[in-house]
């Protein structure tokens, strides 16, 4: 097609005036050569032409684009009307916004958590290692997997060990010692990363074996806090732990790792460890043009190599695998937010239930003006076009504001509720505004006006002309079909309503059974907070024994603190786990008896929870080095492994085929403990072994101030935040200047464990709360309306002495049976619905009748506020006023 | 807006009028109104047109370099557009030709007619 035809319309036209003159001209000469009158030739020629302007309108037509043309005058002709009806526009972009918003909230989660790729250059290669079994997979390493995987060079081409800066690391050497974020890292990390250096190098190979040398690679963040963005600090010696580390370089401050690290040192492990334990994660670049499959065929070879080189090391069923890094990261965040997002799905279906209502009544009051339009030409198409506009007009408003109150909403929730979500960043600062997003609300909100406008906009120009004329303005279109259309919209907005607010009504329950679940311990007015014991001098369980006992005791002073204890870790938070064998029981085909958890505690750590000893004794200050090796065992692994027997005749043997490190005589079992919700509050207590801190042999001890802190624990009085102060400074004067860091009380941790359901729930308790609100606006209008429509009915019977109860019945009436209706298809879309839910539940069904029953009276009492005004508004009618309606 | 139901009505006619236009200008370069008395004169009036739709094609066939223009003087002495066939409009006339001669004898050998 040739774009010459949209060039130099007015030109041309004149032009073709030109040439229509030169045509009549040439007729009329004509005309007078057959003998007519001047007059006559002139009149014949015009007749025989037709009319020369309506010539140049469809030339002038030809060259326009009608579509764009049309569209710009529609536009400004919706925005008119629009402008006439401003209460009905404001509504309508406020109901719209409200479903948008939602849906940009949502989606701009999805998008920075499933969507976005991670920031690393070409992040599609990168993997976690994983070991695969019957019971998942875990992407935690050991030193000889690590060796064995950096050996898959076929598919591989970087493969690097981190773990997750668990200890910390002491900067000291200034009048303010500061616990760092250290991540000890092998080589290849920054290379497989692709971190960018902006200043000096990272570690070499030799920089990373275990006599490497004290060095580190600085993050951009500490750089510029702590050493004021010098470049000069490369080359020089920072104190750390009381020794002096190298700094070789600097990072980039786009570098953003998965745990936050405030630097990196080199991992110096030593290559021919045939530690089992596992303590730290393997990520690795797969080669071009390597797939996922063929690494996993890669590693199962690999791991039937590992098997015959390290007998009883992996079990029959056990293997290694790959999975793509986002994956592991995102974790099952993916089917959470899925879920979210149907439900928001819902919200919007409703709201766009809930305009189409509002312009189907609007449509049926401008029913003359539609039918004079028609009558004056106006197509079908054209008055379809015209309305599909308004709506178009209205959802791209109500986009507009969404985006707003989606973006700024979901910003501040993440703010308020933290949400456990990975990739989000602090307070969900890594949830942007970006062109995914802007597309997204565009796209929904163009959809959306499609949607709830093409409906109402078919059915109003669907209309018989010379009737709508007819008709008086205030009784035109109160059409069966319209009545009809309108009342299946306002059940299917009562029935969606009521799916969202019975989701919303599992999870309010299942939050509130979290909330009741006992933890087994008491978590008020307890204090913990975290000390890094790196560095050579807590090689030896004996200093660390020391600095326990020395703490234990200068806590103990301090006013208001009642208990204190120590262990490696924190209820909640997780912790380690090793296998151990019963001594003298038959093992079967099995490498151990079993697994448990492995909680290295000082003597005053049940006391300091208020954690029952059921049977036998408590640690003593006496269970140390020069004790006989004792353990305590919780009550399910009683039950679970001793069923028939006492276990406190039995002897543990842990970590048996674990390696060097935890090779140990075995332990007396001295007493059964009350279970702790140890892993969560939504996890039955499992098996756990505790172990007296100043009993640990002394390998582990040296792995565990290289992979976790120390935990203080301790309780006070009173409520014990105040008491941060004079506990931290306590701790530091004990342990001989040692910092603490990350001091929360118990009760945070405990919120911070049930974040993602409570997330969850304010969320779907939101978009409950305003599909709520919606479809009783809808119900709200819709009988309004109809009470409005049927004044004059309404003023005969009461005339006719219709008492006002039974007015008033008779519109409740109508309005609940559209409810009940609503209610009964919502019930059963709930019961299927539901199910996609259970995995986000705790201790309710997904057919919890208390949930389903509590939104039934909710959703039928506000159902029935909603009848109320209008039915009576209909007594109110008067008579007289009513038969005057006309 | 009720231009647009005259503009519907024309449309059915418009591949037969380009296509008589093509062929009036086989013959030479030609103004709006010769064209018009042509058309007229060699349908022995069947086909009578309302002049004024005449326009329209003409732009249109301009537009698509089916024909060329210039503006003269007529044999009456009046200022006019001539109008005539470039070299696309007479290889698209061949072709309409052929395709309306294939049309009209299907359509004769379905109505009965011996085929010449």
């Amino acid at each position: 097609m040739s774009f010459r035809r949209f060039t130099e319309r007015s030109k041309k036209d004149a032009l073709l005036a030109d040439d229509i003159e030169a045509h009549f001209g040439h007729e009329v000469d004509a005309n007078i050569a057959r003998g007519l009158s001047p007059e006559e030739a002139l009149r014949q020629a015009r007749l025989k032409f037709g009319n020369p302007r309506v010539t140049r309108e469809r030339v002038w037509e030809y060259r326009s684009f009608p579509w764009i043309e049309d569209a710009w005058r529609d536009l400004r002709f919706a925005l008119r009307s629009l402008a006439k009806a401003p209460s009905f526009a404001a509504i309508a972009v406020l109901v719209i916004a409200v479903g948008i918003g939602a849906n940009t909230a949502v989606f701009s989660v999805i998008n920075t958590v499933l969507l976005k790729p991670l920031s690393y250059p070409d992040p599609q290669s990168l993997v976690f290692l994983t070991n695969t079994g019957p019971q998942g997979s875990f992407s935690v390493a050991n030193v000889p997997k690590f060796n064995i995987w950096r050996q898959q060079t076929q598919v591989f081409q970087a493969v690097a060990g981190f773990d997750q800066a668990g200890a910390g690391l002491n900067l000291t050497g200034g009048n303010d010692p500061e616990q760092l974020q250290g991540v000890h890292v092998t080589a290849d990390y920054f290379r497989l990363f692709g971190a960018p250096i902006v200043a000096g190098r990272t570690f070499t190979p030799t920089e990373d074996s275990p006599n490497g040398g004290h060095v580190a690679v600085l993050s951009y963040g500490l750089w510029k806090r702590r050493f004021g963005g010098n470049p000069n600090v490369v080359g020089t010696n920072i104190q750390l732990d009381g020794h002096p580390y190298l700094v070789l370089g600097i990072v980039g401050r786009n570098f953003v790792t998965e745990t936050p690290a405030d630097l990196w040192l080199p991992f110096q492990f030593d290559p021919t460890s045939r530690d089992m334990a596992h303590y730290f994660r393997v990520a690795a670049r797969l080669k071009p043009g390597i797939t996922l499959q063929m690494a996993n065929a890669e590693l199962k070879l690999a791991a039937d190599q590992f098997r015959s080189t390290y007998p009883g090391a992996l079990g029959p069923n056990a293997g290694f695998g790959v999975a793509p890094l986002q994956e592991i990261m995102v974790g099952d965040t993916r089917l959470s937010l899925l879920v979210l997002l149907g439900a928001v799905t819902f919200v919007l279906l409703i709201a766009c239930a809930n305009v189409a209502n509002l312009l189907l009544i609007r449509a049926t009051a401008r029913q003359r003006e539609l039918a004079t339009r028609s009558a004056l030409g106006a197509g079908r198409g054209h008055i379809i076009r015209q309305l599909l506009t308004e709506s178009l007009a209205i959802s791209l408003a109500g986009g507009f504001f969404g985006l707003i109150i989606g973006f700024v909403g979901v910003r501040l929730l993440l703010a308020i509720s933290p949400a456990g979500i990975p990739r989000i960043g602090p307070d969900g600062s890594a949830v942007s505004l970006d062109a995914n997003v802007l597309l997204f609300t565009l796209g929904v909100s163009i959809l959306t006006g499609i949607v709830f406008g093409l409906f109402p906009a078919i059915s109003s120009s669907r209309m018989n002309l010379s009737s709508a004329l007819k008709e008086s303005s205030s009784q035109a279109g109160v059409g069966f079909r319209t009545g009809k259309l309108r009342s299946l919209l306002v059940i299917s907005e009562v029935a969606l309503a009521l799916i969202l607010v019975v989701g919303s009504g599992l999870l309010i329950r299942t939050f509130m059974k979290l909330q009741a679940v006992d933890p087994g311990f008491d978590t008020h007015n307890v204090l913990t907070m975290a000390m890094s014991l790196s560095g050579e001098r807590f090689q030896q369980t004996a200093r660390v024994a020391q600095i326990v006992r020395d703490g234990t005791e200068r806590l103990k002073n301090v006013p208001g603190v009642t208990t204190a204890a120590a262990a490696c870790c924190l209820p909640l938070e997780g912790g380690f786990g090793l296998p151990f064998d019963v001594v003298g029981r038959p093992k079967g085909n099995d490498p151990n008896t079993g697994g448990a958890g492995y909680l290295p505690v000082s003597w005053s750590y049940f006391e300091a929870f208020k954690v029952p000893i059921l049977r036998g004794r408590n640690f003593t200050e006496h269970d140390d080095g020069s004790g006989p090796g004792v353990v305590i065992i919780n009550e399910a692994m009683a039950k679970k492994y001793w069923p028939n027997a006492d276990p406190l005749n039995d002897r543990l043997l842990i970590g048996a085929n674990m390696g060097p490190v935890f090779v140990e005589p075995a332990r007396q079992i001295v007493g059964i403990a009350g279970d702790m919700h140890g892993n969560g509050l939504n996890r039955d207590p499992s098996p756990t072994m505790y172990i007296p801190v100043a009993q640990m042999p002394n390998k582990v001890t040296a792995l565990n101030s290289r992979i976790a802190p120390l935990w203080w624990i301790v309780r006070t009085s009173l409520e014990p935040h105040p008491l941060s102060k004079p506990i931290s400074a306590a701790l530091r004067e004990a342990s001989g200047g040692l910092p603490v860091a990350h001091i929360r009380s118990m009760d945070e941790i405990v919120v911070l464990n049930t974040s993602r359901q409570r997330f969850n729930m304010l969320l779907l308790s939101i978009f409950g709360a305003s599909a709520l609100l919606v479809a009783a606006i809808g119900i709200y209008g819709l009988m309004g309306y109809s009470v409005q429509q049927r004044t004059q009915e309404l003023g005969i019977r009461m005339a006719l002495g219709a008492p006002a109860s039974t007015i008033r019945n008779m519109v409740i009436r109508q309005g609940m049976i559209l409810a009940v209706i609503g209610v009964i298809i919502g019930v059963a879309g709930a019961l299927w619905l539901t199910h996609f839910l259970a995995s986000f539940l705790f201790g309710v069904k997904a057919l919890d009748p208390a949930a389903f029953i509590a939104t039934l009276v909710l959703l039928s009492a506000v159902a029935f506020v909603a009848v109320w005004f209008p039915a009576r508004r209909a007594t109110r009618v008067s008579p007289m006023a009513a038969l005057r309606f006309e | 807006m009720p231009l647009k139901q005259t503009a519907v009505a024309g449309e059915v006619l418009q591949g037969t009028l380009d296509m008589l236009i093509l062929r009036t200008l086989l013959m030479g370069r030609a103004h709006g109104h010769t064209i018009a008395q042509v058309i007229e004169h060699t349908s022995e009036n069947a086909l009578e047109i309302e002049q004024g739709s005449l326009y329209p094609a003409l732009h249109r066939l301009e537009d698509r370099g089916l024909l060329a223009s210039d503006w003269g003087l007529s044999e009456n002495n009046r200022k006019a557009k001539f109008y005539r066939l470039t070299a696309k409009g007479r290889k698209r006339l061949i072709a309409e030709t052929a395709r309306w001669r294939q049309m009209t004898r299907a359509i004769g050998l379905i109505l009965g007619e011996p085929a010449k």
